[in-house]
């Protein structure tokens, strides 16, 4: 996996004890092409703090571009931000 | 050391300014750590903030020094990275380690923004005082991934001066037995308290090293700097022996002096600007003053010259103490045009000390009655307190290209970012 750090627009659900699960995300791409990745199966979920920056960090599966991938996705929780971090 | 006894722990993180951004980025997915290529955070060269606040240690073998012009530092290494500061930032990350050093024991001195003071639950053995320090040292590095420098000691001073002997990512004792064999024989512009006008004077007398301090005579030492305080000869000798009393302070020290400073992006040579920028320190100043509500009786005004950078200041003990802005102007004004020997200027500081409660003013019938004005601060202060700092501004500062309110390091303002008082 590589790191990507790319802004996501995402769909997630929270339950009623505030966690949140990411369901799917569209990403452009540098080409300005749009990858769009749904079902998305959360295999491990993290959180850092480095910097004093609360993070939630998702290790995911789907089908990317017609490919099975993992990827691990970020969301800062400081600002709601979406991130593709490594894939 | 083979008994329990209190143990004090000094925290310092390591080129604090630069290993913040440094975590930041990576979290951000930056694939460079600039702590490991030459780097530095420096203040804009366009606003002539452009020092070195903290390099990176490749930035350091190139001979980089903290407080160097940035130009200064490009000629000594011409690829080095410049990263603007971010302060907002700074503060996130000291108000993570205060919490995290909190988990551990609720004695946390905050002592500045990248430095705090703890004492540990209990009385610890020494053996068991160093596991205590790593514990922490390593917490902080997997957690918030800055690393930190450890000093472990019975008193702050000497895990002040512990944290300094080893850098990065360390830990180092300095129990009182070990005084003579690891602070001795260390510079003595090294040992907290010791400035440069201090140690310009020490080593006029011969006095280079901690230990030659602490075998001068102190009755000496209280002669030399009794200009300084009562007592400030006998606290260095007191120092350089590792003897320091004080207690961990969790509300942090009483305020002795508020002041702020400024430098300006353009050589001042005219008295009239001079003026509009000590006013707008005043308006910083006062405010300060009346949301401590506090008052002083001494002001005081220094002037940065702009070639050699050299400080020069002027002070005056009034009749009544105030907390005014037009009054505090009004005296900076005078003390200025009183010191000022007409040369550019790069930069003006003003301060009020001699504070007390300003519930509590002695009036002085020789002093100007400033009752109207004081209303004015009053609605000024409140109509700020709702709208912001910017949402009033006095007219004159209007396409001055002056800041109506000078000073500070922003975000939170009022920080403490540098103290004498341990």
């Amino acid at each position: 996996m590589k790191i990507r750090m790319k802004r996501l627009k995402m769909i997630f659900w929270a339950d009623e004890n505030g966690r949140i699960t990411p369901i799917r995300f569209l990403m452009k791409q540098d080409d300005a092409s749009v990858i769009k990745v749904g079902s998305i199966r959360v295999m491990e979920r993290k959180e850092e703090k480095l910097a004093g920056n609360r993070m939630l960090i998702f290790v995911c599966q789907s089908v990317v571009a017609g490919q099975q991938k993992v990827f691990e996705l970020k969301y800062e929780i400081a600002t709601c931000r979406w991130f593709l971090y490594k894939m | 050391m083979n008994r329990k006894e209190r143990i004090i722990l000094h925290i310092d993180v390591n080129s604090a300014f630069l290993s913040f951004e440094a975590v930041h980025r990576l979290q951000h997915g930056a694939t460079v750590d600039v702590r490991k290529i030459p780097s530095a955070v420096a203040g804009s060269q366009a606003t002539r903030h452009g020092i070195i606040l903290a390099k990176s240690l490749p930035a350091k073998a190139y001979g980089v020094k903290t407080g160097e012009a940035s130009w200064e530092a490009k000629q000594k290494c011409p690829g080095i990275v410049l990263i603007p500061p971010d302060y907002p930032l700074y503060m996130c990350c000291h108000r993570a380690l205060v919490r995290l050093l909190k988990d551990y024991s609720d004695k946390v001195q905050v002592f500045s923004i990248d430095e705090c003071f703890m004492e540990a639950p209990g009385m610890l053995m020494k053996e068991e005082s160093i596991r205590f320090a790593h514990r922490i040292r390593e917490h902080v590095r997997q957690e918030l991934g800055f690393t930190v420098s450890v000093g472990v000691s019975t008193n702050k001073l000497l895990a002040k001066m512990g944290s300094e002997l080893k850098k990065p990512d360390a830990v180092s004792t300095l129990f009182p037995p070990e005084v003579g064999k690891k602070m001795w024989p260390l510079p003595v512009e090294d040992l907290y308290g010791v400035g440069r006008a201090a140690a310009a004077k020490l080593h006029r007398y011969e006095i280079h090293t901690i230990g030659d301090l602490a075998e001068t005579d102190v009755k000496l030492l209280s002669y030399l700097f009794k200009s300084y305080s009562r007592d400030h000869g006998q606290m260095l000798w007191e120092y350089a022996h590792g003897v320091e009393r004080s207690d961990i302070m969790t509300s942090g020290p009483p305020t002795k002096s508020i002041g702020n400073s400024c430098t300006v992006h353009f050589d001042v040579e005219d008295r009239e600007t001079a003026h509009a920028v000590l006013l707008s320190l005043a308006e910083t100043v006062g405010m300060r003053l009346r949301l401590a509500n506090l008052c002083g009786r001494v002001i005081g005004v220094s002037i940065r010259k702009s070639g050699d950078l050299v400080t020069y200041s002027h002070q005056v003990k009034i009749q009544s103490s105030i907390d005014c802005t037009d009054a505090i102007y009004e005296y900076c004004r005078r003390l200025f045009d009183a010191a000022w020997k007409g040369e550019p200027i790069r930069g003006l500081g003003v301060w009020v000390n001699d504070l007390s409660s300003s519930g509590y003013i002695q009036l002085s019938a020789l002093e100007k009655d400033w009752d109207e004005k004081k209303k004015v601060d009053r609605t000024v202060d409140a109509i700020r307190a709702k709208y912001g700092p910017f949402s009033i501004v006095r007219g004159n500062f209007v396409q001055s290209g002056l800041a109506p309110l000078a000073g500070g390091a922003g975000g939170d303002a009022g920080f403490p970012v540098m103290t004498s008082i341990l």
